[in-house]
């Protein structure tokens, strides 16, 4: 057979160039999508100050079975606090999209300009770049078109070239990126409404702790259900976590089990819960709505089936939301009750704080326990 | 070279290359105690660092001349899923003044009906902090054994290091966490399934 | 030892090795295929296995593109049944998926393309390139080859033994995180597949001592390490990779398995490990992995760009030392893997700007190539074009990397479709398209006989078309969020899902064309020269018939300086 008979290779080409257009040109598309203009919420800052003497987690495991029991009851006890409905679904998936889902954080608005304004140009100019190269050495150099392959094996300015501008384009990438990553490690206030996020085979629990420490567990609703809710199924689950919006959010995971992680993509934001650490970043959501997440790394059977779903509420909504549930309270009413006992409690207490304050006192206080536990450091 | 033969030349490169290669399986191995001593070294991971009684008076005097700056400590707490205990700090949070030494308590009750054996692992966030963060005392990883029923107060005596105001990873932090793990010991098998009764069941 | 050139009398001219004679004197079957010491025998052996691995894994993602295909869960069951098992239970579903997911991705990385690539043509093509008589270790390669084998049967076992309390087989994913594959994975299923690591990974440490040794002691005189063609440098290079990385998986490995069975708890918080050092050490290894797959592949490519452009290799020294380069940083960007797992703010950034250094090296040796075209006289023959496409599409994985080099991109990215595009761009395209490139490339050389250049032809622009469509909507998916390792999404992924699947059926017809030219080939292909490419085509293996006499180089050949890889076209080049 002769091989070369076959080879329409200009045609061949053309149809590479026209493919590889096609298919690098979609993303473009994505720069399209709006941008949400964030209307964030500002309220006062609760004081999360706490001092209060939590009881023992809070009888988290009858919390559980509570939580359990709102699945179909709703918050109807609560007070008139009602669920947003579907209307409110702001971070979640649109079919056939292209780009990233819209951003509802400061950080998120800052990683798709990042990714919409300088990496998606960047690499479809080097990735045409290389294409138009393949192209032109296609067309210009072919054994029709050039008869007479050059000898030129070196060049040593196009190599510094080729070395030197890469370097460049990537610093200058390296620049927003750095900033990005600082600005996603900014420290929480330290009023900052503290949320875990605990990771469990195969559903979420989210343990409010500032707010009297009540466990929310979070399972996956089925296909039926999702459609009677009117959310994505997959996606909507029993009780979704809410959050207080406009105000700092300082969100830890805990893995339970096994590595799980907590992914959202509309807020930016993916953190793993590994067993036996707890991981920390802030969050903080503009505007209310309800926000889609999944767990992101494999942890088993289920682990396409314990979606997250975050619902941002005014600050007094969320206060309200708090005292529906078992043992939950608003910050002030944990800061008052700490106070009370305190009082109660004044002379155990000022016991305490004066064997902080004095060393020979707190030393044997130590050593009492650790004779009896048997500890050192 | 060409004072050896071909036979010897390739048996003696081989050898450099097995030697190669056992050498990184031996810093395979050899990784999970560096690991360690790397994180309780450089805090890494926000490991805590273990300091003396006389370490912590020193800092003490060092952080009196440095203007008193406080620091919130949130204290966590945490148990693993087959651990039938309940565990929590008996202050969430407090305020400490750098340098100065304080002592939080933590409370474990075992739930169950039999003996359980624990153990702890702890970190600091962020994580930047581990380095500063001194522990005096600490039930960390000692095995607690408690008793079904049994309640224990569990102290922790620490300061946070003066050399924390010089460290620009650390700007703007307000709040350390201490997160406390509570796990049951592997190989404590005792009556494991009254222990899965206990807790970790999945709703629904 | 008579596999040593010492050990040949020189009476033989290797240039026209027709006759019958001891060259091609050939062991009986058994001896020949089963205790073979021959480097081409073993090579084709591997490439056989190769075929045979890849036509497995490639039917497993073919179950998972049709599970796909749809939102809900419609094939998994199906196949539990198949399987003998019952199947109806989601968790039994899931399970499924993810002993799915774990054997197509250990399947496609330790059975095909490093087999394939290393095995198979490393086996062939690096002692003939070189002027050799065989491997320095002809029994040693045979080993490697079994190793490789008892591993694949290892791991196709741990398809069916337990692997936790919702089925058979291991669930893990091919990284095996613990706790997951610690007490997560209950059963022998997991430990089946470890150990299938174990043995994979000890005959491609004993394979990468083989190819050091050979490379540095066995070059014919003349052939400078500056001299060696560039598959040789990339053989070169991958084999240091495997001989400092592969180790540090089976450490941890082993630990896996001894906490897994003996009570130990070097990954497990319970007993005071920390499973963050898992995903350290397995990196540490998994880096560096990837490049152990793509390297060789550059060198294919360098070698069919010159000989298709009739031009000597662009920078050939830079080519040569921007792989090492690569090898080397490889080494120190572990972390990028893992930039969720709750690393501190200057570790990241140490990983970010690490990690887009690699950009560089790995620009030049596109640029390098483009450059090696560039005042060609081009022949689009099969290589050629599966070299283009190799190059374009590992421009596009190329530059997806370096949008998840940067860590805070990463966050929204991690563990999406975002990056099983960008894997599959440099490796499903990247390394596969360098297999093919190669394949027919060397299939006359090896098999002494002729592909239809037609069909190869057909096969590519399939393939192309099909890898395409199957890869480049996962971006799309990744972008808006969607994550890896899912057996079931919601409807919003349908349509880009469905695209995919479909996309897998170009290419699964493709892999058709591919197996029909092969056979057509085997049985009715026109006899191969020595030199079927011409002039273009330069290096050793060239100078021999084809197929090569079972042993070669019984005369050494002695490379002068017009055989130097910069001089393809018989000329010394104005400056060195």
């Amino acid at each position: 057979m002769n091989s070369g008979a076959f080879a329409r290779t200009k045609l061949h080409f053309l149809a590479l160039l026209l493919a590889a257009f096609a298919f690098v040109s979609l993303p473009q598309a994505g720069f399209a999508q709006a941008a949400d203009p964030a209307v964030a919420e500002v309220t006062d800052s609760p004081n999360t100050d706490l001092s209060a003497a939590s009881e023992v987690n809070a009888n988290a495991a009858e919390n559980r079975s509570v939580a359990e029991g709102e699945v179909v009851a709703g918050d109807e006890a609560g007070g008139g606090f009602q669920h947003f409905g579907p209307e409110m679904i702001k971070g979640q998936p649109e079919a056939g999209a292209y780009g990233f889902q819209p951003q509802y954080s400061d950080n998120g608005r800052f990683g798709l300009w990042m990714h919409d304004a300088i990496l998606m140009p960047i690499i479809t100019i080097i990735s045409f770049f290389v294409l138009g190269l393949l192209m032109w050495v296609v067309f210009r150099y072919n054994k029709r078109a050039n008869q007479v392959p050059s000898k030129t094996s070196h060049n040593t300015l196009i190599e510094v070239i080729w070395t030197v501008l890469p370097v460049l384009i990537l610093v200058g990438i390296a620049v927003p990126s750095i900033t990005l990553l600082a600005r996603q490690y900014e420290s929480p206030p330290e009023n900052a409404i503290t949320i875990k996020a605990n990771g469990y085979q195969w559903y979420w629990g989210y343990e409010y702790v500032d707010n009297g420490g009540f466990e929310v567990i979070s399972n996956m609703l089925d296909e039926a259900e999702a459609l009677d809710a009117g959310e994505p199924h997959q996606l909507a689950v029993d009780n979704r976590m809410v959050v207080p919006v406009g105000v700092p959010i300082r969100l830890q995971t805990f893995g339970s089990d096994v590595i799980h992680s907590f992914g959202i993509p509309s807020l930016w934001f993916k953190l793993d819960a590994v067993p036996g650490r707890i991981n920390e970043l802030m969050l903080t959501i503009d505007e209310p709505g309800i926000y889609y997440g999944q767990c992101m790394e494999l942890c088993g059977a289920l682990h396409g089936f314990m979606p997250i779903a975050i619902e941002a509420r005014t600050l007094e909504d969320y206060n309200a939301w708090v005292q529906t549930q078992p043992g939950g309270m608003t910050v002030e009413q944990v800061r008052a009750q700490a106070a009370q006992e305190a009082a109660a409690a004044a002379a155990p207490a000022a016991a305490e704080d004066a064997a902080e304050q004095d060393g020979p006192a707190a030393e044997e206080e130590n050593a009492e326990v650790a004779a009896s536990e048997g500890q050192t450091a | 070279m060409a004072a050896l033969t071909l036979d010897a030349r390739n048996r003696r490169t081989m050898g450099w290359a097995f030697l190669g290669a056992l050498a990184m399986l031996a810093l395979g191995f050899a990784s999970v105690p560096l690991y360690r001593l790397f994180c309780q070294v450089t805090g890494f991971g926000g490991t805590t660092q273990v300091a003396t009684m006389s370490e912590a008076q020193l800092a003490e005097q060092q952080a009196a001349s440095a203007g008193g700056r406080t620091f919130s400590i949130r204290f966590d707490a945490n148990t693993a899923r087959d651990m039938p205990w309940e565990f929590a700090p008996v202050q969430r949070t407090d305020t400490v003044a750098v340098g100065q030494r304080d002592m939080a308590t933590y409370i474990a009750r075992n739930d169950s009906s039999v003996p359980i054996t624990g153990t702890a692992t702890f970190n600091v966030e962020p994580e930047a902090a581990g380095i500063h963060f001194k522990k005096i005392q600490c039930f960390c990883f000692t095995e607690q054994v408690l008793q079904p029923g049994q309640e224990v107060r569990m102290p922790v005596l620490y300061f946070v290091d003066p050399a924390i105001l010089d460290d620009p990873d650390l700007d703007g932090v307000e709040q350390i966490t201490l997160s406390y793990t509570f796990h049951r010991k592997p190989g404590d098998t005792v009556a494991a399934d009254a222990a899965a009764a206990g807790k970790g069941e999945q709703p629904s | 030892m008579a596999t040593t050139a010492d050990g040949f009398t020189a009476h033989h001219d290797a240039d026209h090795a027709h006759a019958h004679h001891d060259a091609d004197h050939k062991p009986g079957f058994f001896a020949r295929w089963f205790m073979s010491t021959n480097h081409k025998d073993i090579g084709t052996l591997y490439l056989i296995f190769a075929i045979i691995a890849g036509i497995i894994g490639g039917a497993v993602s073919g179950l998972m593109r049709w599970e796909l295909a749809e939102p809900g869960i419609q094939v998994l069951g199906q196949i539990i049944q198949f399987m003998g098992g019952d199947g109806t239970t989601i968790e039994q579903q899931g399970h499924m998926w993810n002993v799915l997911i774990t054997a197509h991705g250990l399947i496609m990385v330790f059975f095909m393309v490093m087999p394939a690539m290393i095995g198979g043509f490393g086996n062939w093509f690096v002692p003939l390139m070189i002027g050799a008589p065989d491997m320095a270790f002809p029994r040693m390669n045979n080993i490697s080859f079994w190793l490789t084998v008892a591993g694949f049967v290892s791991l196709m076992a741990s398809a069916f033994v337990p692997g936790g309390p919702a089925g058979n087989g291991a669930g893990t994913g091919w990284t095996v995180y613990a706790p997951l594959s610690t007490k997560g994975s209950v059963g022998p299923a997991v430990d089946f597949a470890i150990f299938s690591l174990h043995l994979a990974g000890a005959g491609s440490i004993l394979g990468a001592t083989n190819f050091i040794t050979t490379i540095f002691n066995m070059r014919a005189p003349g052939m400078t390490l500056h001299k060696m063609p560039l598959f040789v440098w990339s053989v070169l290079v991958t084999a240091f990779l495997l001989l400092l990385a592969l180790p540090v998986l089976a450490a941890a490995i082993t630990m896996l398995l001894t906490d897994r069975n003996f009570g130990t708890t070097f990954f497990n918080a319970d007993g005071g490990g920390d499973p963050v050092l898992y995903q350290h050490l397995f990196w540490f290894f998994g880096h560096p992995e990837v490049y152990i797959m793509i390297l060789p592949g550059f060198g294919m490519i360098s070698q069919i760009v010159a000989t298709f452009s009739r031009k000597p290799v662009f920078g050939y020294l830079g080519m040569a030392y921007a792989m090492v380069a690569i090898g080397v940083v490889g080494f120190v960007v572990w972390a990028h893997h893992m930039y969720t797992v709750g690393l501190s703010v200057n570790t990241k950034m140490y990983f970010t700007a690490a990690t887009m250094v690699i950009a560089v090296p790995t620009g030049v040796k596109i640029f390098s190539w483009i450059a090696t075209m560039w005042g060609g006289s081009i022949e689009f023959k099969s290589p050629m074009v599966w070299a283009l496409g190799m190059i374009f599409l590992f421009t596009v994985g190329g530059v997806t990397g370096v949008v998840l080099a940067n860590g805070g991109i990463d966050d929204n990215m991690h563990d999406t479709y975002y990056v099983v595009a960008h894997f599959h761009y440099v490796l499903s395209m990247g390394a596969v398209f360098s297999l093919f490139a190669g394949w027919y490339y060397w299939f006359p050389k090896m098999f002494g006989r002729w592909h239809s250049e037609f069909l190869a032809h057909v096969h590519f622009w399939l393939f192309f078309i099909g890898v395409n469509v199957i890869f480049f909507p996962m971006h799309f998916l990744g972008l808006q969020g969607m994550a890896r390792r899912y057996p079931d999404y919601t409807p919003a992924f349908e349509q880009w899902n469905h695209i995919a699947s479909w996309g897998y059926v170009i290419m699964a017809v493709s892999m058709l064309v591919f197996f029909v030219n092969t056979f057509y080939a085997l049985f009715a292909g026109k006899k191969a020269p020595g030199n079927y490419w011409g002039e273009g085509a330069t290096t050793l293996e060239w100078s021999l018939s084809s197929p090569p006499p079972f042993h070669q180089f019984e005369t050494l050949p002695v490379i002068e300086e017009h055989h130097s890889h910069y001089d393809h076209i018989g000329e010394k080049p104005a400056k060195a």
